[in-house]
């Protein structure tokens, strides 16, 4: 996919110019540097640009159809004929670096959308517009303005913001950090984030990829490509925006709504995404994928010559759900043999303040054979007789032949400085502080559980969708956007047991309901208008008499009159009155960018106060819900605590798989939620006792 | 030549609404029609005469050649009301009288539409009732139906009206659905058990309460920076985002064609509100919004209105326009007749007005 574009032959730089500081002159200047195909400036006020012959249109070459691709710089007004013209010279791949489109007003928007069609038409593909370019080490293709070339490596880049492509170009280049490609996306009106993920796992060159976003085109579609991609290569993703005043940054930069972090979250652990929460973790994470092997398992093992350094480590590790390994006896044995007496043999191991880089050495190797041990993380202080650089050569030696992830920190400064260039020169990382190692150790380990997932695909559920299809033709015709109790029938559509309830639109058919229910009963206003029945007196539970249920009667229509005088009321529901079970809610908001986002949590009074919840993005399949039921803080008491007997937990695994399969059926359901599913002890299922939707306007 | 005078039980009852919709239905049925309001509240200054704007509004959709002093011949100017207060004799019995004979002349019809309730004008001596036994004609009473006080009402005012056959009939408006049965079902029998003829209910209805993005604009004296192709469009609700991004966007899904009302400085929630597709954004403040959003908007049509004033007074201001807003717009004009023709007895009422 798109082998052209990152390894053409002819390229041309429309827009390009002879004018020092213009960035149609910083291009040109970029592809000579490294290029070694054919370069073709277009200019119409020039006869050539640096030595190379300049054409005033790219319909004016002399045999046009070569260029493979089109680096465009032209003001933003020209473009659409520009595109046209390459359109017609049959040019299939452009980079549009121009800013002045969607990012910069109505105007601006409007002549995207026009871009986007030109480029349609002729069947272009496009990057950007408003960014950076791209760069492909691989073709020595540097078709941007960026300051300089990336080196030669295996990580694959692309990013939202041209601004981070720069400046980790730049910080790349001290550490001399190699790429394999580098895509500055722009405002993603036609490629985005899908199509470089097809593309960097295409690439052989690339072995890890990375990407900075503010947000994705297609949700649904990126689940779909990452799962596909991160089993195969390793995908760490920064998503930016992550609390309100980031969102709202992130909205403010790029005119797209950020989406909720939950969903971003979800659909990263659903696709094997690893996230990053910065841009130091996500360089972090990328330099130790592109030198290190994946770990086997969790076990790790410290080595160092500072106590304190190691015990950060060993906290790091804990937090980081990384264990530390128990070392087999032979272990011991080998290091007691030629380690101080005062060392510790056991981890983490403490080399002592005056190791030598022998001792190092020795002690890596040993634990390296150490079957119990999964990762190594190597750390040195500077001390007197430390002898750095001859530290970082045996880690050298030892990385280049090792199976298991070595990563290193050398905390100092000046003083390890020596250290750390000899592992940059060999592409080794080096994280200043113990955590970070830990930190990347975690992120090389989150990637072999990754690689061990096998998807399986959502059960198949049997529903009646007629029912539902004209629950939802009525609720049109009444132009209701809201629907309540009385959409119980939905639930029925799919299987989903729901509580014995009858509808009533009298004291009299009310009475008569209870009797036929059976005592106790529970009464609920029937109103699509009211979302929280308890706030205005909606709810009234456990009557035992048609005594109570009058009172009841009365006193909610009164309360309801006075506390929300236009709500739409249409009776009430008379509910057979369970008082056994948890209560747990099953919700579902369709998120701006991945579509349905379930959500699952405990029910009660305290569940909007204690948001303990958990998400997915639908659809799910059975592994998903049970992560949803179990990575809940208080899923213990579903499990039953201090004696209490179970809940029926593949109960409510059944009801996440239905709820999934429905709200994907009917994507006019913008919202949705059961609240609260009873669960019944084991064996005696769930049901549903309230359930409220949200439609989309038809 | 007949008549019929519109009461109400109360203000914002719906009073001009009936007289547009009846208005239009008599001509297309080929009756010539005429309209007053004899006493004018809504002053405003037409090319340097004072006028009532329902009057003016009125001579507009119904075509009417009458002057605008004959439609409405008494202004409630501050002149006036003291005047009354002090008992100052105004003679303002022949000034209504005149301006009917020469409103009638030629006319088979004349819609009367009363001032505020139905006693509006009594300290002049023009109550609805005083006014309709001046004029010899029948009343029509409209009633909002917020709730079963309605019916106390209809029955007070019966009693105010004095004389039963001075009541032509009523009708009421507005009503909810959730009312809809239990008033047609008993409540309309019982007010026919009193020998007060109801002629029909209208439902309650988002069009009539809506309010044209356009007069949005006009009324909060706003700039439009987006969408301008959509200024026709109805606004039914309004909406205030001042919560967290992702509650906003449920709450704006949750209302079927709403203004939004935010800052500027809102990006998120001005996201949220194009993502939920309302109608149409206000931000307050006169904090231009980022060009990103504005672009976003753009794309989806939605027009972004820019207003000076911030949002606590903005809200106020809409408060006013939604529910109260006047029937200017062609397709409101086409609901309220649709609404009349479909659910009020025509036959009975042209001929309880003697046509």
């Amino acid at each position: 996919m798109l082998e052209e574009m990152f390894n053409p032959d002819m390229i041309a730089i429309i827009g390009a110019s002879r004018t020092e500081g213009k960035v149609g002159r910083a291009v040109v200047e970029n592809l000579l540097n490294d290029f070694k195909g054919q370069i073709i400036p277009i200019n119409p006020n020039a006869d050539e640009i640096l030595g190379l012959p300049c054409y005033p249109s790219i319909r004016d070459l002399p045999s046009y159809t070569g260029i493979d691709l089109a680096v465009i710089v032209v003001p933003a007004h020209f473009i659409p004929n520009v595109l046209k013209d390459c359109g017609l010279a049959g040019v299939k791949n452009v980079v549009v670096i121009s800013a002045g489109f969607k990012e910069s007003g109505a105007e601006g928007a409007k002549l995207e959308r026009i871009v986007v069609e030109v480029a349609k038409k002729y069947g272009i593909r496009m990057v950007g517009p408003n960014c950076l370019g791209i760069i492909d080490t691989t073709s020595n293709l540097n078709a941007s303005f960026a300051a300089s070339m990336a080196h030669k490596g295996n990580i694959a880049l692309m990013s939202q913001s041209g601004a981070i492509c720069t400046a980790t170009l730049d910080w790349a280049d001290a550490k001399s950090v190699g790429f394999s490609k580098f895509v500055s996306l722009g405002n993603k009106a036609d490629l985005a984030e899908n199509d470089f993920l097809q593309v960097f796992a295409d690439d052989d060159a690339t072995a890890v990829i990375v990407a900075y976003l503010e947000g994705v085109k297609n949700g649904q579609e990126f689940i779909e490509t990452a799962r596909r991609v991160s089993k195969h290569k390793p995908i760490i993703m920064v998503k930016s925006g992550r609390t309100a005043v980031g969102s709202r940054a992130v909205s403010s930069h790029t005119g797209t709504l950020a989406g909720s972090d939950e969903a971003y979250n979800a659909a990263f652990r659903q696709s094997g995404v690893i996230r990053a929460d910065s841009v130091e973790e996500m360089l972090d994470y990328s330099r130790a994928f592109s030198s290190q092997p994946i770990p086997r398992g969790n076990r790790i093992a410290i080595i160092t010559n500072a106590g304190g350094l190691g015990i950060l480590a060993a906290d790091s590790c804990y937090e980081n759900g990384l264990s530390l390994s128990s070392f087999d006896k032979s272990t011991i044995i080998r290091l007691r043999k030629r380690l101080p007496p005062a060392a510790n043999f056991y981890n983490p191991v403490d080399v002592l303040g005056d190791a030598s880089a022998q001792i190092y050495g020795y002690a890596l190797e040993t634990v390296l054979d150490d079957s119990n041990v999964d990762g190594i993380i190597l750390l040195t202080s500077p001390q007197a007789v430390t002898s750095i650089d001859e530290i970082a050569k045996i880690v050298v030696e030892k990385v280049k032949l090792s199976t298991k992830p070595i990563l290193c920190s050398f905390v100092g400064g000046t003083r390890v400085a020596a250290g750390e260039r000899i592992l940059n020169d060999h592409h080794i990382p080096n994280y200043p502080f113990p955590e970070r190692a830990v930190d990347s150790m975690r992120a090389l380990y989150s990637y072999s559980e990754i690689r061990k997932l096998v998807y399986k695909p959502p059960p198949v559920i049997e529903a009646d969708k007629k029912i539902a299809e004209l629950l939802f033709e009525n609720a049109t015709k009444q132009k209701m956007r809201t629907l309540g109790l009385e959409s119980f029938d939905i639930l029925n559509a799919y299987n989903i047991p729901t509580v014995a309830t009858i509808n009533t639109k009298t004291l009299s058919e009310t009475v008569a309901a209870c009797e036929e229910i059976g005592y106790p009963v529970v009464m609920k206003i029937l109103s699509p208008d009211i979302s929280h029945k308890s706030d205005v007196g909606g709810i009234r539970l456990n009557l035992l008499n048609a005594g109570d249920v009058e009172r009841a009667y009365d006193t909610m229509m009164v309360n309801i009159r006075r506390y929300m005088p236009h709500a739409r009321i249409s009776g009430v529901q008379i509910q057979k009155m369970i008082t056994r079970g948890k209560e747990v809610i099953i919700g579902m908001n369709r998120d701006v960018q991945f579509g349905p986002l379930l959500m699952f949590g405990l029910g009660g009074t305290y569940v909007e106060f204690l948001k303990d919840v958990s998400f997915s993005v639908a659809p799910i399949n059975i592994d998903d819900a049970k992560h949803m039921i179990t990575s809940i803080k208080t899923y213990p008491l579903l499990t039953g605590v201090r004696g209490e007997e179970s809940s029926d937990i593949d109960s409510v695994i059944a009801t996440l798989i239905k709820v999934s399969q429905m709200v994907v059926d009917f994507p006019q359901i913008l919202e949705f939620e059961i609240n609260p599913l009873m669960v019944l002890p084991e064996g005696q299922g769930c049901v549903a006792m309230d359930i409220r939707l949200t439609l989309k306007e038809e | 030549m007949s008549s019929i005078l519109i009461s109400s039980s109360e203000e914002y009852s719906g009073k001009s609404a009936i007289c547009i919709g009846l208005g239009k239905i008599l001509k297309q049925r080929g009756y010539s029609v005429g309209y007053m309001k004899p006493i004018g509240n809504l002053l405003i200054d037409v090319n340097g005469v004072l006028a009532d704007e329902d009057a003016v509004q009125m001579q507009k959709i119904l075509e009417l050649k009458d002057s605008i002093n004959d439609i409405t011949p008494i202004l409630l100017t501050e002149r006036l009301t003291s005047d009354a207060l002090m008992e100052v004799e105004k003679n303002l019995d022949n000034t209504l009288i005149d301006a009917y004979s020469t409103i009638s002349k030629d006319k088979d019809v004349v819609l009367i539409e009363g001032t505020g309730g139905i006693g509006g004008g009594a300290m002049y001596g023009l109550s609805d009732p005083q006014i309709a036994s001046k004029l010899g004609t029948k009343i029509l009473l409209i009633t909002r139906y917020d709730s079963v006080f309605a019916v106390d009402r209809i029955l007070s005012d019966y009693k105010i009206i004095q004389d039963p056959a001075m009541l032509a009939g009523v009708i009421m408006t507005d009503v909810s659905s959730s009312d809809i049965d239990n008033v047609s079902e008993l409540v309309v029998p019982f007010l026919e058990n009193r020998g007060i003829k109801v002629f029909g209910i209208i439902p309650q209805d988002a069009t009539l309460r809506s309010v044209p993005i356009c007069g949005i604009v006009e009324d909060l004296h706003a700039k439009v920076l987006s969408g301008a192709g959509h200024l026709e469009d109805l606004v039914e609700h309004y909406l205030v985002g001042a919560m967290e991004v992702n509650s906003a966007i449920k709450y704006f899904r949750r209302v079927p064609n709403c203004a939004v009302i935010t800052g500027g400085d809102r990006s998120d929630i001005q996201l949220a509100a194009i993502e939920a597709k309302v109608k149409c954004l206000v931000l307050t403040g006169n904090l231009r919004p980022s060009e990103a959003v504005l672009g976003t908007a753009e794309e989806a049509d939605i027009p972004v209105l820019l207003v000076r004033g911030d949002t606590m007074s903005t809200i106020e201001r809409m408060e006013r326009l939604i529910g109260r807003a006047r029937i200017k717009h062609d397709v409101k004009l086409k609901r309220i007749v649709n609404l009349i023709e479909s659910n009020i007895d025509l036959n009975s009422l042209t001929k309880a007005i003697g046509l």
